[in-house]
């Protein structure tokens, strides 16, 4: 989320320097990506608190942690526009009422489409969007300030202005926005009129459908779809937006009917005038009430608080806390409704500890222990191999968990044998090793080039294959690889693994053509010159693979 | 002209059908096509040659260029063949004398690695395994991760290609070291203090900075009255070790859904201490990991009940941490087999 920070001012009295602030947001709320002297961009990826992506959200946060004063008030229900004058109510039809649990169109005519103020551009530049023109900046201007998506379309475009919100029909395409054509699945939820899909709900309008240059009058739809089922829809089709985002991370009839409202506002200062107003759904946000108690608020963070500290802070920050009893051992607590993110105890114990600052929390020492557990012996067997080895002379290396196409080739590997990546990064990720040796012989060659003479190398790493009964499986394995320059490293490889005798449990080394002919023993060998020099090699090596059990 | 390149080609496809060894074919091979070379000084010759002979000298010329590097790569192989039919006659000989003296090395990450295995040792921690390969219920969904959840953004997921298709069931390679944390939980009874360290796989494009296969470090800490104090313990603890006695930790609020509270864990900046460089962005700290509060949920669905007991979850990155204190810039290098970069550390 990119935060104009001029908006910013517009929205909060801000109590201290931009520079206190911007050290102040990580400490109390989130990480900051970028700060310029226009915007500060917050680190919202893999956040689930929707509430900060609107302006609104953010303003009321910054309020809390500077205790600076706010320079907005939330609308009275008897101020909405719908509500202090009757209005008709448009054609409107929600068939998927569970995927649409509230669905707003609002007809606004007598319009004209402009160039937006210069006011408004900045705002949209500084918050990482672009200016359209005056219609379309107003849905994107108020979903900055309220979250809210609002998606505008052209009335004309809609047959009988009569809207039906539907999942998709057999075969069905749509061309979206950005002119490209979209296969649909038919759990993807359309806005369409009584012939044709005009737009993928929550996800992108439609080309046909879209406002331009003639456009007087708009059906203006502000509504909350389905956030899972927006995100499936989202991710099939790589269309990621502004407003997809918002309707994943979940929204609020309440601040829905402010931007809503606001929306209007905007658009009748531009000359329109709202003719319709339709609104399906249950009007109720979930109020959600939790039980703070001091125990667990202390166990959990380690600090002894004041009654007052336990009770301004959630406060400060938009909950209301009643205690029953004097002793104010525990407070019935009332999450505000856009923080959607607060749903249990410990929710309210983190909102105490960041206000509180984590980085004023004391450390209290872990006291030294006797092992709890036993450890696993596998590990103590491969510190010991380890060491071994690197007394021996070798020098440890490691590879990539996968056979590279260079690999592949070389072993005419039958990949119905190895475990395969569903949707690899690329050919080079696309299998897992079945051994660990291929990829040592490949380091061998690497560092060949780059002009070693004498190479001994070793990895001890997870190698993967299937099962009989398909399943994939994975077990520790030792591989080392010996280029000395001589003919017949095998033999100091050889004396090399009498040293781990011990160790070695199973032969993973097969007789193959992969290997000489003839130097094969146990779980060693010399690598085939042929596999060699396919790999650009054209010294001997011998190789070590076992497994470590 | 023309007959100057005949002549060339006749005498070296008698010289490359002649030859016995593959040292023989790349001496031809550089007589022909390295500096100085035939075919470099011959086609330095050309713009001596009338516009009129070029038209058929050139296409010769090309020609005879493509049938000796054709006559070179065959002989090769056919060489190369022979050397292969004539491994058989050699034996399996495994007599040698001393092993020879070499400095070995153990690879950077792991050094590091066994260092801090040490360090929570001391404190009672020890090593569990978990599986690279893993359900999508073990690395997400018990750990309060559903699919389209937010936080899978972070974690792009390498799946398994397989017959599991059911959700629950769908298999990957981790993405993280937490696929342990469900183990750790319901194998165990508290009080718990176990470790794991090892390779996880994310679908990210490699560059500097980033790779698709790292390595993760994580704890889990469960007992009675396990807080956050303890976890800015246990990070001064990590950190004073690794980077000195002047380090400091400081704890900041961060979103992990499997746990709650959520914190991330910064270290005062090793290159400014606190004063704000290049390396931290001017912010005097780096981020170093991630922890927090085990989540109720996730505390539960591994059989402990959170009424009772509490517990952490901390972990970091190991190569970022080399990377850091040894001033290495490019990830890549850990799995690059690099022996220049691995002999020097």
């Amino acid at each position: 989320m990119k935060v104009s920070i001029s908006w910013l001012k517009e929205l909060v009295d801000l109590n201290c320097s931009l520079e206190e602030l911007v050290k102040l947001i990580p400490l109390r709320i989130i990480g900051i990506k970028e700060v310029t002297n226009r915007f500060m961009e917050l680190d919202m990826k893999g956040y689930n608190r929707a509430d900060l992506l609107s302006m609104r959200g953010i303003a009321y946060e910054v309020s809390a942690i500077t205790d600076s004063k706010m320079l907005f008030k939330e609308p009275q229900e008897a101020e909405f526009a719908w509500n202090k004058q009757d209005l008709p109510s448009g054609k409107v039809e929600v068939q998927n009422s569970n995927l649409a649990p509230f669905y707003t169109i609002t007809k606004i005519a007598g319009l004209k489409v402009q160039k937006s103020p210069e006011d408004w551009v900045r705002k949209l530049e500084e918050s990482g969007m672009r200016s359209v023109d005056n219609v379309t900046d107003i849905t994107n201007l108020i979903m900055l300030e309220y979250g809210q998506p609002l998606h505008a379309f052209d009335a004309r475009a809609v047959k009988d202005e009569h809207i039906v919100v539907r999942t998709t029909k057999a075969g069905e395409r749509i061309t979206t926005l950005d002119g490209k054509t979209r296969d649909l699945e038919k759990t993807d939820l359309l806005i369409a009129d009584p012939l044709n899909a005009l737009g993928i709900a929550g996800v992108m309008g439609g080309k046909d459908s879209e406002v331009n240059e003639t456009t007087t009058t708009i059906l203006l739809e502000a509504a909350i779809f389905d956030p899972v089922n927006i995100k499936k829809t989202t991710t099939r089709l790589s269309l990621p937006s502004e407003a997809s985002k918002r309707f994943q991370h979940g929204l609020t009839k309440k601040r829905l009917l402010q931007a809503l409202n606001a929306a209007i506002k905007m658009y009748e200062k531009l000359g329109g005038k709202v003719t319709a107003i339709t609104m399906m759904g249950d009007f109720e946000d979930e109020i959600r009430k939790i039980t703070l108690t001091r125990k667990k608020l202390e166990d959990l963070v380690g600090v002894k608080f004041e009654d007052k500290q336990v009770e301004e802070y959630p406060q400060k920050l938009g909950f209301t806390l009643a205690s029953p009893s004097q002793t104010r051992r525990a407070w019935a607590v009332t999450v505000p409704y856009w923080r959607l993110d607060v749903n249990i105890e410990e929710d309210v114990i983190e909102e105490v500890a960041r206000m509180y600052g984590y980085e004023k929390i004391p450390a209290e020492p872990v006291s030294e222990s006797a092992p709890l557990q036993k450890e696993d012996p596998i590990f103590q067997k491969i510190s010991d191999l380890r060491g071994k080895l690197v007394d021996l002379g070798l020098t440890e290396v490691q590879t990539y968990s996968f056979y590279s196409t260079a690999i592949l080739d070389t072993l005419s590997a039958n990949k119905e044998k190895l475990v395969k990546v569903a949707n690899p990064i690329s050919a080079e990720t696309e299998y897992l090793r079945e051994n660990l040796w291929p990829n040592l012989v490949e380091v061998v060659g690497k560092n060949i080039r780059k002009g070693y003479k004498d190479i001994g190398i070793f990895e001890i790493g997870k190698a993967f294959k299937i099962e009989p009964d398909g399943n994939p499986s994975e077990s520790y394995r030792l591989s080392i690889a010996l280029m000395n320059g001589t003919d017949n490293p095998l033999a100091k490889l050889y004396q090399i693994a009498q040293t781990l005798a011990s160790h070695s449990s199973s032969g993973n080394v097969v007789a193959s053509e992969l290997f000489h002919p003839k130097r094969q023993i146990g779980n060693l060998a010399e690598v085939h010159l042929r596999v060699l020099n396919k790999l650009g090699i054209e010294k001997r090596v011998a190789v070590l693979e076992m497994e470590i059990s | 002209m023309e007959e100057k390149l005949k002549k060339i080609q006749q005498d070296y496809l008698n010289r490359i059908g002649s030859s016995k060894t593959l040292k023989d074919l790349d001496e031809i091979f550089i007589g022909l096509f390295g500096k100085n070379g035939e075919v470099d000084t011959l086609s330095k010759q050309f713009k001596d040659i009338p516009k009129e002979e070029l038209k058929t000298v050139g296409p010769l010329f090309n020609q005879i260029k493509q049938k000796l590097e054709k006559g070179i790569r065959v002989k090769r192989e056919e060489l190369r063949e022979e050397i292969y039919q004539a491994l058989e006659n050699e034996t399996l000989d495994t007599r040698s004398g001393e092993i020879k003296k070499r400095t070995g090395h153990i690879h950077p990450v792991t050094q590091f690695e066994n260092e801090i295995i040490r360090l929570f040792n001391k404190l009672g921690f020890v090593r569990a395994d978990a599986p690279q390969i893993d359900t999508d219920y073990n690395n997400f969904e018990v750990l309060n991760i559903p699919e389209n959840h937010p936080a899978r953004d972070l974690q792009d997921t390498l799946y398994i290609s397989g017959k599991q298709q059911v959700t629950n069931d769908k298999l990957l390679l981790r993405t993280h070291t937490s696929n342990s944390q469900i183990r750790a939980l319901s194998q165990n009874k508290p009080p718990i203090r176990l470790m794991n360290i090892g390779r996880c796989f994310r679908y990210e494009n490699v560059d500097a900075r980033h790779e698709h296969t790292f390595e993760q470090f994580e704890i889990v800490y469960v007992d009675k009255r396990v807080s956050m104090t303890h976890l800015q313990f246990l990070s001064e603890y990590f950190l004073k070790s690794v980077f000195g006695k002047d380090t400091k930790a400081r704890l900041r609020p961060k979103y992990y859904p499997f746990v709650e509270p959520g914190t991330g864990v910064d270290s005062l900046c090793i290159f400014c201490k606190g004063k704000g460089c290049k390396v931290c962005g001017g912010i005097g700290w780096l981020e170093i990991g991630g922890a927090g509060m085990i989540h109720p949920q996730v505390l539960r669905n591994g059989g402990i009940d959170p009424d009772k007991y509490s517990g952490i979850a901390w972990g970091f990155g190991p190569e970022r941490m080399v990377m850091l204190k040894y001033g290495i810039k490019d990830i890549r290098l850990f799995n690059s087999g690099d022996l220049e970069f691995l002999q020097k550390l």
